[in-house]
């Protein structure tokens, strides 16, 4: 069997102590980005359940699959919940969904309900793009900016060097901080290019460790411009799958001179978990209308 | 037919439409690059003066002419050339802005057959107190050009008839751009853009009909849309009327715009001061100006200002052609005058095709930013 070393761990988790039958509003966020989904179920204003898992080749079916997953185990059933809202890049085509929200008003919601009214900026590192917001006490988005085309910098462009030099991808941002010396970073800011230049580096003689580090390096730097195109205010929180690569994270906030401050439960779910917290938000407000 | 329908048409089929004017007029028709190029004076020749534009559709024909780094604009205005949709051009003009749309001239030239071609030289500074003078230098060749190709005399009657019916066009079309200061607008932003575009490839003898109609029709137009909120659109050629049309179904009224195929290709009209040739070189000199012309940007800015406040915008979608470096250099300036005028804007880089979804998730986003309750 071939290793599919670019597989990153697919998690969920539910709350044993909660019990949805007493609830007020179950509702659901369901986020299906282009290289991961996410499906958070939230009982009154608590989050009850949640997975993370890849996206497949379509939106309705990546959507269900994450639905699923959240719902395992929980004898809750897709009808117990009584507003679902999409998100992410097939945001557009969540059947179940009753309404359709962006990944970046969705993330700083996340962000802010996992952080707190004090998280002002938000990097988000998808799988296809990067974002950085900023928002309000609320998490009201007040300005963001997106980089462009490009999947180098994003979680795409670590799956290809991952598998490139067969390193599970869950063991990238450690090994590359095992290296002696910081070496320059990647020069190129295309993940194919970025390809061929480590190719170079490893004919060269560079060790996995040292490519790796070159690679978060210049990954880092990359998202570094575009954080200090729209400003940096504290508290500075990372969300996505690559906040989970502490070789790019601690280099982010080596060249921030900043302290990412850290999410639980997960900083992956804070698009589904925006929302869902919209979604509670349009139940209570439809229930207050009739 | 209204007018609306009348200048979409037109627009899908525009080649068409520049055929059989030929052929009803047994007349001759020339293309024209850039908003600097003197219309009124193409006209006064008795030629169809129209506009070449791209199709928005992915080519590699320019590849071997134009380097990749050319903007997107240029490129496909002159892949239209290489393609052969522009084959029943009699001639082809333009007046020196940038290099890039100076690169598909000087291509256009070369590799598109083109009975008549002609070259105006502009001083990159306009604002320069000689320019006047010279650019009236520089239409007397155009002229005599022209009258050499036509055999017909550009009389100075000629020229104020083309002038009369180009600033008549201008008041028209702001008479139309007044209708959206209303709260719920009669018209949409795509459809204002449809009317610019049809008047820059129409005869305007039959554009200022149009219009005459449309304005008649406007008092009582109800659409049946969600206007939602206001928006400026600013940059440089902009008529890709699709990505519009998107972009206004996300909940949003693009009410005012500040672009070449928009209000700083038609807002100024000629005064009539001295001669018609000083008087047309006048209005181009003092013109809405284009960054490609002028490194000062607080002439553009005040009037971007102004139109903003005037019809009560919410944000402002700032969009360049990618590789675009004068309105690039304008950009940073732009977004902190918004700023400190509480307007929020949204950049985006456009190319010949735009990656509608990456673009739809950033204008939706910038509606919810935009929204004082999401929820």
């Amino acid at each position: 069997m071939t290793t599919e070393f670019y597989r990153w761990t697919e998690n969920s988790w539910h709350s044993p102590d909660i019990d949805w039958h007493k609830a007020q509003t179950v509702t659901c966020g369901i986020d299906v980005g282009s290289v991961s989904s996410q499906a958070v179920i939230m009982v009154d204003d608590k989050i009850y359940a949640f997975c993370n898992t890849r996206t497949g080749s379509n939106s309705p079916d990546s959507a269900k699959k994450a639905l699923s997953i959240s719902l395992n185990d929980t004898g809750m059933k897709q009808e117990d919940i009584q507003y679902i809202v999409g998100t992410g890049y097939g945001r557009v085509n969540i059947p179940m969904a009753g309404k359709a929200i962006t990944e970046i008003a969705c993330h700083a919601r996340g962000a802010n309900y996992m952080g707190g009214p004090r998280v002002k900026t938000i990097l988000d590192m998808g799988g296809q793009d990067l974002k950085g917001i900023h928002c309000d006490e609320r998490g009201k988005v007040t300005q963001f900016l997106m980089n462009d085309k490009c999947a180098a910098g994003t979680g795409r462009g670590m799956e290809v060097m991952a598998e490139l030099l067969q390193v599970p991808i869950v063991d990238v941002g450690k090994m590359s901080l095992d290296v002696k010396e910081e070496p320059e970073p990647v020069s190129s800011t295309c993940v194919i290019f970025a390809k061929s230049e480590a190719i170079g580096l490893l004919r060269s003689g560079w060790t996995k460790n040292q490519v790796l580090a070159a690679y978060c390096s210049a990954m880092a730097h990359r998202v570094v411009g575009l954080l200090e195109r729209i400003g940096i205010e504290k508290e500075f929180v990372i969300t996505g799958g690559i906040a989970k690569n502490i070789g790019v994270v601690s280099r982010i906030e080596k060249e921030l001179k900043i302290k990412a401050m850290p999410l639980s439960p997960d900083p992956q779910i804070a698009g589904g978990l925006g929302a869902a917290l919209f979604a509670r938000d349009l139940l209570l407000k439809s229930r207050k209308a009739a | 037919m209204g007018a609306i329908e009348k200048f979409q048409e037109v627009l899908a089929t525009r080649h068409q439409y520049a055929q059989d004017w030929k052929k009803k007029h047994n007349g001759k028709v020339i293309g024209w690059l850039c908003s600097y190029s003197p219309v009124e004076i193409m006209y006064a020749s008795g030629m169809l003066p129209v506009r070449i534009l791209g199709s928005h559709e992915v080519q590699d024909v320019t590849d071997r002419y134009l380097f990749p780094t050319v903007c997107p604009f240029s490129r496909d205005a002159l892949a239209q050339g290489l393609k052969g949709r522009y084959n029943y051009l009699d001639g082809i003009t333009m007046a020196r802005t940038c290099s890039h749309v100076q690169g598909t001239y000087d291509n256009w030239k070369n590799y598109v057959p083109t009975p008549f071609k002609y070259y105006i030289w502009q001083p990159n500074h306009v604002q320069s107190p000689r320019a006047i003078p010279l650019m009236v230098r520089e239409y007397k060749g155009f002229i005599a050009a022209l009258e050499k190709f036509t055999g017909k005399k550009i009389t100075d009657e000629a020229l104020n008839k083309a002038i009369e019916l180009y600033n008549k066009n201008r008041r028209l079309m702001k008479q139309v751009y007044e209708f959206r200061k209303q709260e719920v607008p009669p018209i949409t932003g795509a459809e204002c853009m449809e009317m610019v575009v049809a008047s820059q490839l129409m005869d305007l003898a039959e554009h200022n009909k149009l219009l005459e109609e449309l304005l008649k029709e406007l008092p009582n137009r109800k659409l049946d849309r969600n206007h939602g909120l206001r928006l400026m659109m600013i940059g440089s050629e902009m008529d890709d009327i699709v990505f519009v049309r998107m972009m206004e179904e996300l909940g949003c009224t693009v009410v005012i715009d500040e672009h070449c195929t928009g209000s700083r290709y038609f807002w100024d009209e000629v005064k009539l001061e001295k001669d018609p040739l000083t008087d047309i070189a006048a209005r181009y000199v003092n013109r809405w100006v284009c960054p490609a012309v002028s490194a000062e940007f607080k002439p553009r800015f005040d009037r971007v200002l102004e139109h903003a406040k005037n019809w009560k915008v919410q944000g402002a979608l700032v969009y360049q052609q990618k590789f675009c470096d004068p309105h690039e250099f304008d950009i940073p300036h732009l977004i902190k005058m918004f700023k400190e005028n509480n307007i929020p804007t949204l950049v985006l880089e456009f190319d010949v095709t735009i990656p509608f979804g990456q673009f739809r998730t950033r204008i939706e986003a910038f509606l919810e930013m935009l929204e004082l309750e999401l929820v």
